[in-house]
């Protein structure tokens, strides 16, 4: 696992796990950006631009840093 | 008497939603604000199958676990909890077809409220055109609730949703359908037990959603002002918590999760994707708009092209405005008799409401601007650019906009705040954008750098003068950053900043919304503002001109400049005028404050110029005019520039402006709330007039420091 600021545009991930805090991982699982779930980096320039099913949901870097993912 | 059904739209932002209330309404709709808050509160009526229907369009939200302002009042409303709007009869959710699983969350939520709920599956078109295919039907039977495919961008699509409530009756979906884990059950069982049936008066049929809401996140918990019944909620909670952690689950996200389980079933079937994901327009130009680099010079440059357009469209509005209301003056004092209705007429009502309207043009086009960009999509990605260096000043990506236009001025620049969702970050940019340096400060800058600073050229290329312009600019600025950060510590609040936000697709803009918006919001200008920048001038007017002298013939100096030449040398109206303004309250009153502005520098004639500036900031170069009767003879800048520096104090002879009155005025018109109008769209944008007192204080006491800084430490070092 390694955190979603690390990713390329173009990765395709595996959201493995929010290590964020409760209010925020629940707004991200709200939008759609759930555990488990498969997911594709849109930009990331210390901003993060992700991709979850036809949402774009673009995550301030220091959110973006703890979420943790994995490749598929 | 039977009371008319509510129904109220709920949905994801960006589904359609206002589209769909326009199209339901028509032009029988009402925005205003709720009471309290920012939030716009949007109530319409439609005929439905002969029946007339009250329609609410509810804030967008993502879910009904309120963490924004505008959630809460979502979740308020349909709970049945919110004192200025009844739960309705029938809720119609908005699903964007393209995005359903995010769409259906909210939905599972409104289903579990025990009111009948309508499905209306929009933005069809888009899915299909991304290779998505929806099966409504198939969704309508697995959900059970009724589902209308609909494009509202189409009268006839509308239609369909007036028939099928017409036409049906629809039951209130079951709630639960989503089957929580059996320690989840068993948790929303405690709260409902130990906390909401003996400490709360809320309909059963929310129990369920409001103790979801507590096991979820603590900020439900907080929102608890009693701290002791907070500290047993609390350990209610903790108790639920551990029945769920103790099964290995996680309690904030079961929910979440189970819904979504839930919800993956639903679509699974009903939705066929095309295998072949396509890189989309939305994609392409994404990729360059967000860009690291190009991103922030592509805003820039938009924003630059956005004013100087605003910039050179409004002007000949402006002038037009302004001559208009000039003659219309000038032909009722001619008409009228001489007397105070005359002068209440024509310098209090005429020129306050010229004073009014002179605003329109700049406020019409920077919202026909803001609406386009917001239509299109571009905001978000604008916002998204921005956040990063704004988030370090301590405000929002969405506060560039409103903050650039401060430099125009900054009544639409507080109007368009709007844009920002957040309630604090709102409140800050609205705080600290009076501190941009608007086009009103330009003329009193003009003619006192003119007259004190001189034109001395300053390491070859620049001079001292356009040094010391940009200097106040930059004062401006900074003050604003400081201030911002300032307040970001001291204005706590229970919602965290956005730090996620949702890029909408690319789209043309409805221009009929951009138009109706772009009225919608110089009408609530006019009416709103407008009724309290008219009062405040016509009291302005009052002071100024009362009490009246003996002397006859004291009309003011500006309508009639042609006969100056009718009169003795010695008795120009001009001198009456000046005459007229120092006897009267306001000059009393400026003699009356010299004390207090002595230790900035200021005498009493400016004193009365900061009174009569408080209408608008460039009256302070006309009042100064008046008070040294300037003649409008020749180059009136000129004039009164020599008169400035020509001006000595009667009893030591020194002058009596030197190089630091002039910059300590400078600073103070650069700091102070010096501007009723903006004092006034404040109390509108806020609903109260806490917020433009704290604006008016904070700002007038640090331009009261700074300038008496300014003077001080420069007087004693020349």
């Amino acid at each position: 696992m390694f955190p979603l600021t690390t990713t390329k545009p173009g990765e395709k991930v595996h959201i493995c796990s929010l290590s964020c805090s409760m209010e925020e991982a629940k707004r991200l699982r709200e939008l759609g950006c759930v555990e488990g779930i498969c997911a594709a980096i849109v930009s990331n320039q210390s901003n993060v631009i992700l991709q979850v099913g036809e949402t774009k949901l673009a995550i301030n870097g220091n959110l973006a840093r703890t979420i943790l993912v994995k490749t598929t | 008497m039977s009371r008319e059904k509510t129904i109220a739209l709920v949905g994801n932002p960006n589904t359609g939603k206002s589209t769909l209330f326009n199209g339901l309404t028509g032009l029988k709709q009402k925005i205003a604000n709720y009471p309290g808050v920012t939030v716009e509160r949007k109530v319409g009526y439609a005929k439905i199958g002969g029946e007339k229907y009250r329609i609410v369009d509810l804030p967008g939200s993502y879910s009904l676990n309120p963490k924004q302002i505008d959630e809460r009042i979502t979740y308020q409303v349909l709970a049945g909890t919110y004192e200025h709007e009844p739960a309705p009869d029938l809720i119609v959710v908005l699903v964007d077809a393209s995005n359903l699983d995010r769409n259906l969350y909210l939905t599972s939520q409104v289903m579990d409220l025990g009111i009948p709920v309508i499905v209306v599956l929009s933005m069809i078109d888009v899915a299909q055109d991304r290779g998505i295919n929806v099966d409504a039907d198939r969704i309508s039977k697995v959900l059970g609730v009724p589902v209308i495919p609909m494009v509202a961008k189409e009268e006839r699509e509308v239609q369909k949703l007036r028939d099928y409530i017409s036409g049906h009756k629809v039951d209130p979906p079951k709630p639960l359908q989503w089957s929580p884990s059996e320690p989840l059950q068993k948790a929303i069982e405690t709260l409902i037990n130990k906390w909401i049936k003996p400490n709360t008066n809320l309909p059963e049929r929310v129990w369920t959603i409001e103790a979801l809401r507590f096991i979820g996140d603590d900020q439900a918990i907080n929102l608890i002002n009693d701290i002791k019944k907070q500290h047993q909620l609390r350990e209610i909670v903790e108790e639920a918590r551990r029945l769920l952690e103790e099964s290995g689950k996680n309690y904030a996200a079961e929910e979440v999760l189970s819904r979504y389980d839930y919800i993956e079933k639903c679509t699974s079937g009903s939705v066929t994707e095309s295998s072949e994901k396509i890189e989309t327009i939305s994609d392409k130009i994404d990729a360059v708009v967000t860009h690291k680099i190009f991103g922030p010079i592509i805003f820039v440059m938009i924003l630059l092209l956005m004013f100087q357009s605003i910039f050179s469209w409004a002007e000949p509005f402006m002038n037009l405005i302004d001559l208009l209301f000039i003659e219309t003056g000038t032909w009722v004092s001619k008409t009228l008799p001489e007397g105070i209705l005359n002068d209440l007429l024509v310098e209090g009502v005429i020129a306050g409401l010229g004073g009014v309207v002179i605003f329109l043009p700049q406020i019409m086009f920077l919202f026909f601007f803001i609406s386009i960009l917001e239509g299109t999509g571009y905001m978000a990605r604008a916002a998204f650019v921005m956040d990063g260096f704004m988030t370090r000043i301590g405000l929002h990506g969405r506060s560039v906009v409103p903050l650039m236009s401060g430099f125009a001025c900054a009544i639409p620049g507080i109007m368009a705040t709007r844009t920002i969702e957040n309630w604090r970050d709102r409140i800050i940019t609205i705080m600290v954008l009076p501190f941009m340096a608007c086009s009103a400060r330009l003329p009193v800058y003009a003619i006192m750098i003119a007259a004190f600073i001189p034109n001395e050229s300053f390491l070859g290329i620049f001079t001292l003068q356009g040094l010391t312009f940009f200097g106040l600019y930059f004062l401006g600025i900074v003050t604003a950053i400081i201030a911002a950060r300032v307040m970001k510590q001291i204005i706590k609040s229970d919602i965290p900043s956005p730090f996620i936000m949702e890029l909408p697709s690319y789209k043309m803009p409805k221009w009929s919304g951009v138009f109706y918006n772009v009225f919608d919001r110089g009408r609530v200008f006019v009416t709103e503002a407008g009724k309290i920048i008219l009062g405040i001038s016509i009291v302005l007017w009052f002071l100024a001109s009362f009490p009246r002298m003996e002397s006859q013939n004291n009309f003011v100096a500006e309508q009639s400049v042609e006969n100056v030449n009718e009169y003795s040398p010695d008795q120009t109206e001009q001198q009456q005028a000046s005459n007229k303004l120092r006897q009267s309250y306001a000059g009393q009153f400026g003699q009356f404050i010299e004390p207090v502005i002595k230790p900035l520098g200021f005498d009493w004639k400016i004193g009365i110029g900061l009174i009569t500036s408080f209408a608008a900031r460039e009256v302070m170069v006309g009042t100064l005019n008046t008070i040294y009767s300037v003649q409008h003879e020749g180059d009136e800048q000129m004039a009164l520039r020599e008169k400035l520096r020509s001006d000595v104090d009667s009893e030591t002879g020194e002058p009596i402006y030197t190089v630091w009155t002039a910059l300590s005025l400078m600073v103070f018109f650069a700091l102070a709330m010096q501007c009723m109008s903006t004092i006034a769209i404040v109390k509108r944008e806020t609903n109260s007039w806490k917020w433009p007192a704290v604006m008016f204080t904070y700002m007038t006491a640090l331009a009261y420091i700074c300038s008496m800084l300014v003077y001080q430490v420069g007087s004693a070092i020349s």
